[in-house]
This record gives C-alpha cells, structure tokens and sequence, in this order.
C-alpha cells in the first residue's frame, strides 16, 4: 500500500463484520461523537474526521497526517472505548485510499446496507458529513472525497435497480395504490381492524398523502378511540355495507373465521362507485375478503401472500443490481482518487 | 410524383422521420424493459419532435403538388394520420404527464408510416385536383384524419390501461413495463379526455362535410358515407356509454382498440372511387375528403 493510500482510511464496524452485541458496545451518540472527535484532534495524528452513526454501522473516515498510520488511530479508538487495540482490531473492517472511497460509495447507495438499497443510509450519511463540516473537521479531502461519492452514489441509486421496489408489506401495498389510483390525495382509505399492521399501512398510506381514512371496529368504542388515535372517522363493522362504497382503498385485518368482505357485498357496492377502482388489502389471517371479489373488472384483491411474494421479487431485483452497482462504485471510486492525486490533496 | 424540398424528396424526408420513430420506440422500449431505466419525458419529446418536423418537411412537399393538404390516397392519409398523432402527443401529451406515451407513439408512428410505405399500390397517383376551389373541403378531410390522430392516441393509452389492468389482476408487478406505466385511474382520466377531443373534432368535420353533401347527394358513394357515419357512431355510442357509466373501463379500453382498427379498416374501403362511372369535379372533391372519414 502506497502511502498515498494510507493517507485516506476508513475503519468500519458494521453488521457484515460484527455482531449486534459488538455493534452495540461501540455504538456513539451525539454527545460520545464530539468526545471522539475531541480526542481525535486532540492526540493528534489526526488532520481531518468524520464520524458516521446509525444502527447498523460505527464508521469513522480520517485524513492522517504524514507521519501517523491507521494504528495511531487504532490506538486513539481503543482508548476512546477503554479496550485494548487489538480487541479493537478484531471487529474492525478497515480501507484505505481508493478502496476507502469506494466503500463510501457503496455504503452511500445502499450496497452494504443489510436491506439493500435502502434509502435512508443516504440521508444519514449526509448529516454526519455535515456535523463533521459544522465542527470544522472536515478539510479539503474530505469534502471532495464526500461531495463526489454523492453525486456517484445518486448516479447508482438513479440507474440501477438496486433501489426499485418496496420490501415491506406495507409499502408494497401503498405503491399498489398508487399504481391504480396515482395521486393518493384523493383516494379514500377503510381500516377493517386496529391491529398492528392495519395501522402501519394506514401510516405508509399517509404519508404517501392519503388524507381521507375510516377505520372499522367491532365496538364503537374501540373505533373511536383508534379512530381519533390514527385519524379518521369511525364506523362499526356491522354497518360495513353502509360505508364500504365510500372507500376506495380497504385494508382488512380482523380476527375472524368467515369473510367480511363478499363477493355480494362488493356487487351490491360497485353500483355505488361509478366506476371508481376498488383496492382490497386483505391482511387477516384467516383471510377477511372472499378470492372471488377478485373477478370484477375494477377490484384488484391482495392477500398477504400476494403481498409477501412482490416484496421477495423486489429483494431479488436489488439484489441483482449489486454487481452492477459495484462495479459503478469501483469505477467512480477510481476516477474520483485519481482526480484527488492530481489535485494534490494527500 | 416525387417532390423535393432542401433537396430529398417527399418520400425520402418521411423515410428518415419513421427512422427517427423507430430508433425513439427501440431506444425507449430498450431502457425501460432491459435497462429498468425511465426514458426521460424531455428526452423522448424532442426525438419525437425531431422526427415529426422531418415528417412536416415531408408532408409539406407532397402538398406543394395540390397546393393543399396531401390527403389524395392511402398512403398520404395514413401518412396524415399518423402526422396527427404525433402532433397531439407534442402539443396535448406533455400534460397528460404519461411516461412511455412517447414510446408508445413513436412505435405507433413507426409501424403506421412502414405499413404505408410497404404497399406501394396505397400511393397511387392522386386524382388532382382534390379540393377544388373549397377551403371548406380541405378543412373537412384535414379535420376528419386529425381526429383519427387522436383515436389513435386514444388506443395506445387504451392499451397502456389493459396491460397496466393486467399486470395488477394478474399481480405480475415487478419488472417490465409496469414500473413505468401510469396509474389506472390517471388512464382512465386521459381515455375520457381523448376520446371527447376526438369525437367533436370527427362531428366538426362530419357537419362540415355534410353541408357540401346536401348539395349534390350523388357526391359521395353510399359505402363511404355508410363507414364515416359507422365510425362517428361507434365513437359517440362509447361516449355516451362511458358517460352514463354502462361501460367499465376495462371494457371501455377494449371497444376504443377495435374500434379504431375498424375506423382504419374503413379506410380503405372509403378511399374507392367509382369504376364506371366518371365523378363530377365536386363528387370527385368529396370521394377524396370523405377517404379519411
């Protein structure tokens, strides 16, 4: 290794190297971050840092000065967390120069995340370059090396799949919806049910701006107390064919042993909604709607199998891209070093 | 019969247009299914654009020899048609906000200029002149084929609705088209729009059309008259019964496609001029005019 390279380290303890217990004990907040960054630039060793925190991963990127290497910083985390440094050492995954860059790459677009190509790691890896530039940390190096690993892990994220399709039940069922009725504004949303997973896809559906929700309980106690809990008007389900053809999204999710929803009673209701689509998210176990609502034109009927199996395709789908991904990140991960040699940023 | 204009020939400008077509529908169609990647909308719109003005260039030169709009066989219709079909995705599509209606219309466009071009006989020579001294005339066969522009619009996003109906019915959403298709309701709204749009562009040029046919009855022959009244029709039949809501959408999507094969099949039947007898100046006027209706 050049020492160009080591001039530019990342050390990493993520879920890919370290257990949750490990990933725990070296877990920071905000208040430990500024500690570690003291000491950083305290000790000395040290010219640039930043320290990036979530759940998953404890990274920290450094520019060394030109007489320390990677175990001075070794030693200043083994210090920071009271162990010696070749307990440090054994969970720590480490890069350097242009493999240091390319591993910011990927963790930025998702690649190292354990759901790959989740989005939030972006947003998180921004804050953290951002704390570290408000405190002043982050010099010449860092900022080219982050800036440009942004805009070639947006470039990742916008041409490859590896962020396409939603991998949990509710979010698949929300992008349903909004591949039948677009604009979730104006569909209104039926909750059968207050359990657990009615309520995170009522949340997903409004956060996708759903505004106008129902939900249905045996009691109109119960549904009131959900109802001004969740938002929305309450309603019995006894009285469902009264409200049903107001709704256009229904996610069912009541303990029961025979189907709320019919075959009849969505006949008797498709009168009532001139024309207008009907979604029905059927997420009761045993199931809630009869399979055979799934014969009209404008009923589009998922179970939670149904469901289960579009999130798997998707998981499939992303992990297919990673190759691909990769080898983007590689690429941008060379040119982006090679550009910082010429700049003479080392 | 060739005309030329910055030195190509009519045929030779909308040779290079439907290659322009054709690379936007394979490029589109390529990035979406293969690469899983939006064609940008802008993208498409200007390669579209592109080949529509080359398409203009050409049209233009084939009128210079009428001084009019080319609407004088199968070929010029079909190639007005689909002039028309790509103006309505340039002009009215951007605010449909549609991803993949410009593929769609590129490959619509591709399709309908190759198959006008493959039969040769469909450009036999014009029976000159074909508007006589009337405006009006022209106005009517120019309004007619441009209706048709929009029926045809109307079947691709009819199409984008069945494959989108079916992809969710049939819960195959992950890959292909599907990502990129809009929302069925958005769909339904953009078929409804159309399908009026085009309905009283037809009934415009029908009235038109109709106020030179009262003047001499023999002027048009009875076929022709029967298919341009079928297919007015047939269109405002699926009006009504889309507003009072009989038709499902599905259904609805299902009756604009056929339909408009059946309006294009009509074509060629309506674009027969009598075998025995030989037409007045003005039955000869309208055979023209009415080809397209």
């Amino acid at each position: 290794m050049s020492r160009e390279n080591d001039s530019f380290i990342v050390l990493s303890i993520n879920h890919e190297v370290a257990p949750l217990d490990v990933r725990e004990r070296y877990s920071v907040d905000d208040s430990k971050a500024n500690d570690l960054y003291a000491l950083l630039h305290n000790t000395g060793g040290v010219s640039e840092s930043l320290v990036l925190n979530t759940c998953n991963r404890f990274e920290l990127y450094t520019k060394l000065e030109k007489d320390a290497n990677i175990e001075c910083v070794v030693a200043i985390l083994a210090e920071f967390y009271g162990e010696p440094s070749d307990k440090v050492l054994e969970h720590l995954h480490l890069r350097s120069g242009r493999e240091a860059v390319q591993h910011l790459i990927e963790v930025s677009a998702g690649l190292r995340s354990q759901i790959t190509g989740e989005a939030e790691i972006f947003g998180q890896v921004k804050s953290a370059y951002a704390e570290s530039q408000n405190r002043g940390y982050a010099g010449k190096l860092i900022n080219r090396v982050f800036q440009k690993g942004f805009q070639a892990a947006k470039l990742i994220r916008n041409s490859t799949t590896v962020g396409e399709g939603q991998i949990n039940i509710a979010n698949v069922a929300v992008d349903l919806a909004s591949k039948i009725f677009g604009d979730l504004k104006s569909a209104a949303v039926l909750s059968l049910g207050t359990g657990e997973i009615g309520e995170k896809t009522v949340k997903a559906l409004r956060s996708r701006g759903a505004k106008d929700f129902g939900i249905a309980s045996r009691s109109q106690e119960r549904a009131e107390e959900v109802a001004s809990k969740w938002g929305g008007a309450p309603h019995v389900l006894a009285d469902l064919q009264s409200y049903l053809p107001q709704y256009d999204i229904v996610i069912a999710s009541v303990g029961t042993d025979g189907a709320v929803i019919t075959h009849d009673l969505v006949k008797k209701c498709a009168a009532r909604r001139r024309g207008r689509p009907l979604f029905l998210i059927d997420l009761g176990l045993p199931r809630n709607i009869e399979q055979s609502c799934d014969a009209f034109d404008n009923v589009f009927l998922y179970n939670l199998d149904d469901l289960a199996s579009i999130a798997e395709e998707n998981i499939a789908q992303r992990k297919e891209a990673v190759i691909e991904s990769t080898n983007i990140a590689a690429n941008k991960a060379q040119h982006i070093w090679e550009a910082i040699a010429k700049r003479g940023l080392l | 019969m060739d005309n030329t204009l910055f030195g190509l020939a009519d045929k030779q400008w909308i040779w290079i247009a439907t290659v322009v077509f054709a690379s936007t529908f394979v490029l589109g169609t390529y990035s979406a299914i293969k690469l899983h990647r939006r064609t940008g909308r802008p993208y498409v719109l200007a390669l579209v654009t592109f080949g529509w003005i080359l398409q203009t260039i050409g049209l233009y030169a084939r009128g210079l020899q009428y001084g009019g709009c080319p609407l004088s066989n199968q070929f010029e219709l079909v190639q007005f048609m689909v002039w028309s079909a790509i103006a309505i995705y340039i002009f009215v599509g951007p605010s449909f906000r549609v991803s993949l209606l410009g593929v769609f219309t590129s490959g619509f466009a591709c399709l309908f200029s190759i198959l006008s071009m493959v039969f040769e006989h469909w450009d036999n020579p014009s029976r000159e002149p074909i508007f006589g001294d009337s405006p009006w005339i022209e106005t009517h066969a120019a309004l007619a084929l441009f209706s048709y522009g929009v029926f045809g619009v109307l079947t691709l996003t009819s199409v984008m609705y069945l494959l989108q109906s079916r992809s969710l019915k049939q819960k195959k959403v992950v890959g292909g088209l599907f990502p990129f298709l809009p929302s069925l309701v958005e769909l339904v709204s953009i078929n409804g729009r159309l399908l009026a749009m085009g309905f009283i562009i037809l009934t415009v040029s029908l009235g038109i059309g109709y106020s030179y046919f009262i003047e001499d009855l023999s002027s048009v022959l009875t076929v022709k008259l029967a298919s341009t009244v079928a297919v007015w029709l047939a269109y405002g039949i699926i009006l009504f019964l889309r507003f009072k809501l009989i038709l499902s959408s599905k259904k609805f999507a299902w009756v604009c496609v056929i339909v408009f094969i059946a309006a294009l099949l009509s074509l060629a039947a309506v674009d027969r001029e009598p075998e025995t007898e030989t037409p007045s100046p003005q039955a000869s006027i309208l055979n023209s005019s009415t080809g397209d209706s």
